[in-house]
């Protein structure tokens, strides 16, 4: 199956999250892209056994540039208060890896009697009036829209092109942090679309993305009813549908997606959508950072209260270096307080909700 | 067991979407009702009229009776909105008869010309009656609802002459007067529900006493002053069918007398209630009887709100209000007219044709006002020259000098009250002569 690819391939997991891959042969040991906590490893035995192994029919191609690219990871690493020192532009742009995320598109014949409440809009007059003792009325005219609602039923024998269907568990999750992808600018797969990314292969058959079409499909025949009802809204929509001459299209959706290490050395993932440009990963400043930072300033408040405390004696013999001690004590104190400052930052910027995948 | 597809009751509609049926209730259509309906007794093709006392048709030659189609529907009556197209065409269109209209009787063939607006005519060679019914330029601006008769042509008559006599002020000569011919008509009215929010502040006065030190007399005094404090509140008013006269072509002063209709006994419209009466289609579109109606919500609701203040000292009111779930109905409601001379002068009556109020003209006889006038303020003026003339006595005749400033103060008192009581009757007076 793997030759249907029309370039050199092979199939690749991660060992710690299990994620399998169809890479080009000379990257089949990269790190995972997705949990980036182990390099792949290839498959060798009964790949031709493993589900879902043919090419994919469309691809939405990268329209984020490599440049591009660059500029977000150096705009997410940008402001961040004591970031992990893995956490800078260099080290992510090194760690790039550019990744196609499977989804199935479903074609489907449709029959079916459907009902619903139909709404339409129309303007009513009314008015806001205003009294003072000294001016008397001030009446003005509104204008509101109101909705009139009113009952339909009908027959429907539509044909539905490629209505999405979820190929992969963390879909919805996945949708949620890059942002949807138009699918009108897929082309046809080319074997040139794999030679510098990997393509991760579906963890959900056609039988199981049905359930999350349907609803979509039922969307978007309610929409197609009230269009065709020459209606502002529906509501309420319900149906009997048959389908057939259902047909199952791959798409391959573009991403790059690189890590960084926080202060646990766990690896933590940015992914870009390679369409839209949205970044999403984790933006945490380091507590290992900070509290150096605030032990270097307590460090230096301490030598100054020494000095200080010197000074003091020594005034004892020569009176104006009591004043100078003084100084020095309050000195030192006031350092000593900015020692939490770099903690109380940091804890501050890490307060913010993370959204994880 | 399946159900029959489409429902009962759904008409295929056009679809903008080639692929997709769309079917919708049908429209509720009122029956054909043919342009003029004229009344004959199926049995003596004698003329049928409403008769009041059976609330049908009744033929006065062979007493053939025929029920209303349509009971009552009282305040569940529809109510339109105020939709811009329905102002926009009520703006310019006066609802039925809008053109002067020549009619052919098809039982004498008499030919008659009738006045715009009219809705019902009675050919007077042989007394057949025909309802007009012309399309009106949208289905809410014909009259749907109407209030029925309940008081008969012949019940007008004593409450009229009851009423002629029930005043002083009138000519002793007017209780001979008879007032006949009592014409039924139904005039147009329009219905309107509101609910208006009302959001207020003033500053409301409150009477204190205050206590001070009197240096000069060395005593404390009791004072009292007025504390302003500024009060808000909130009114929500409902208004259910508040009526506004559809005819600009009648007394506005003695309709609105008349305006007790109660709207429980709205019926929805049939020709035959009409038979035998007059009818007049609204002269005064929706907006400006709609603009009326709204000047009579706000300043209740202004007085609702200025009522909820905590006391009647008010100061720099203001309020904003808000209008809301605004409809409105055309109907019909029953009234008599009847024009009586008294001195060659013509004098209108109008009897409300479902409550039996009165309302009308009557002449004034001035000549018993003046009297009355001269005896309320009478005594009053001669107890105050008698006073005077104790006070001028007082010089030679100490004594007198005291009873004449009683009976002066006493004077002046009734002479004041008997000014109020003489005002009173010469605005009653000229109220009726007016009307």
């Amino acid at each position: 199956m793997l030759e249907l690819w029309e370039t050199e391939v092979v199939v690749a997991v991660c060992p710690h999250c299990d994620w399998r891959y169809v890479v080009p042969t000379e990257k089949a040991t990269l790190r995972c892209p997705h949990c980036f906590a182990a390099d792949l490893e290839p498959v060798v035995d009964d790949v031709e056994q493993l589900p879902y192994l043919r090419p994919p029919e469309l691809v939405t191609p990268f329209t984020v540039t490599k440049a591009v690219a660059d500029k977000r990871i150096e705009e997410f690493a940008d402001g961040i208060p004591f970031a992990p020192r893995d956490l800078n532009p260099e080290t992510l742009r090194s760690r790039v890896q550019r990744l196609y995320l499977p989804m199935w598109l479903v074609d489907s014949d449709v029959m079916a009697t459907w009902g619903a409440e139909v709404g339409f809009d129309y303007n009513v007059v009314s008015h806001r009036e205003r009294y003072s003792d000294g001016s008397g009325w001030d009446t003005q005219q509104v204008q509101e829209t109101r909705i009139r609602w009113e009952a339909r039923v009908g027959q429907l024998e539509r044909h539905y092109d490629n209505v999405v269907a979820p190929a992969l568990e963390q879909h919805a999750a996945m949708e949620q942090a890059l942002g949807a992808y138009a699918l009108d600018v897929a082309q046809p797969y080319a074997a040139g679309d794999l030679a510098r990314a990997l393509a991760r292969l579906p963890d959900r058959a056609p039988e199981a993305a049905w359930a999350d079409a349907a609803p979509t499909l039922q969307a978007a025949a309610g929409e197609e009813c009230r269009q065709a009802a020459s209606a502002d809204h529906i509501r309420q929509f319900r149906w009997s549908p048959t389908y057939t001459g259902q047909h199952w299209t791959l798409l391959l959706l573009p991403l790059y997606a690189t890590y960084y290490l926080d202060d646990d050395a766990e690896p933590r993932p940015v992914l870009i959508n390679g369409q839209s440009g949205r970044v999403f990963g984790v933006r945490r400043a380091s507590m290992q950072r900070a509290q150096h930072t605030a032990l270097i300033i307590v460090a230096i408040a301490a030598v100054l209260f020494l000095l200080s405390l010197v000074a003091g004696v020594a005034g004892l013999a020569a009176p104006p270096l009591l004043v100078v001690g003084g100084i020095g004590g309050v000195l030192a104190l006031c350092v000593g307080l900015g020692g939490i400052i770099p903690i109380f930052r940091a804890w501050q910027f890490n307060r913010k909700p993370v959204e994880t995948l | 067991m399946t159900q029959p597809f489409p429902p009962p009751g759904f008409i295929r509609v056009e679809s903008a979407i080639p692929g997709i049926v769309v079917y919708a209730p049908a429209p509720e259509e009122d029956e054909a009702q043919p342009a003029i309906v004229e009344f004959k007794c199926p049995q003596c093709q004698a003329t049928t009229a409403y008769s009041v006392v059976d609330g049908g048709l009744r033929c006065a030659h062979c007493g053939y009776y025929e029920p209303p189609a349509r009971a009552i529907v009282g305040k569940g009556a529809q109510g339109f909105e105020f939709t811009v197209e329905t102002l926009s065409i009520a703006s310019q269109a006066h609802g039925w008869g809008e053109t002067r209209q020549e009619l052919q009787c098809q039982n004498c063939n008499a030919r008659a010309t009738l006045p715009p607006g009219r809705l019902t005519h009675t050919c007077p060679f042989c007394g057949s009656n025909r309802v007009l019914q012309q399309a009106a330029p949208q289905d809410a601006l014909r009259p749907r609802f109407l209030i029925p008769f309940k008081i008969e042509a012949n019940a007008c008559r004593p409450i009229a002459e009851n009423w002629l006599s029930s005043s002083w002020m009138t000519p002793k000569s007017l209780k001979q007067s008879t007032v006949a011919g009592f014409m039924g008509i139904y005039l147009p009215y329009w219905t309107f529900d509101t609910v208006t929010l009302a959001e207020w502040k003033a500053e409301v006065g409150h009477q204190e006493t205050r206590r001070r030190y009197n240096s000069a007399t060395k005593s404390w005094e009791s004072h009292t002053v007025t504390v302003w404090r500024w009060e808000s509140g909130r009114v929500r008013k409902f208004f259910d069918d508040l009526l506004v006269s559809g005819t600009a072509k009648l007394s506005r002063v003695l309709l609105t007398q008349l305006q007790n209709y109660d709207t429980h006994a709205l019926v929805a419209y049939e020709p035959q209630y009409l038979a035998g009466f007059l009818a007049q289609a609204y002269d005064v579109p929706l907006e400006k009887a709609w603009e009326e109606g709204r000047e009579a919500m706000r300043a209740a609701t202004r007085k609702a709100c200025r009522d909820q203040a905590s006391t009647s000292q008010i100061r720099n009111f203001s309020m904003a209000l808000d209008f809301s779930e605004e409809s409105w109905r055309y109907v019909l409601a029953p009234l008599y007219l009847a024009v009586y001379r008294y001195n060659g002068q013509p004098y209108q009556v109008m009897i409300n044709g479902q409550t039996g109020a009165i309302a009308g003209q009557r002449p004034v006889d001035w000549n018993k006002v003046w009297l009355a006038v001269g005896a309320s303020v009478a005594p009053g003026a001669l107890l105050s020259l008698i006073g005077l003339l104790g006070i001028v006595l007082g010089a030679l005749l100490p004594p007198t000098l005291a009873v004449g400033m009683v009976l002066l103060a006493l004077g002046v008192v009734l002479l004041i009250a008997g000014g109020v009581i003489a005002f009173n009757i010469i605005n009653k007076a000229r109220r009726m002569g007016d009307a």
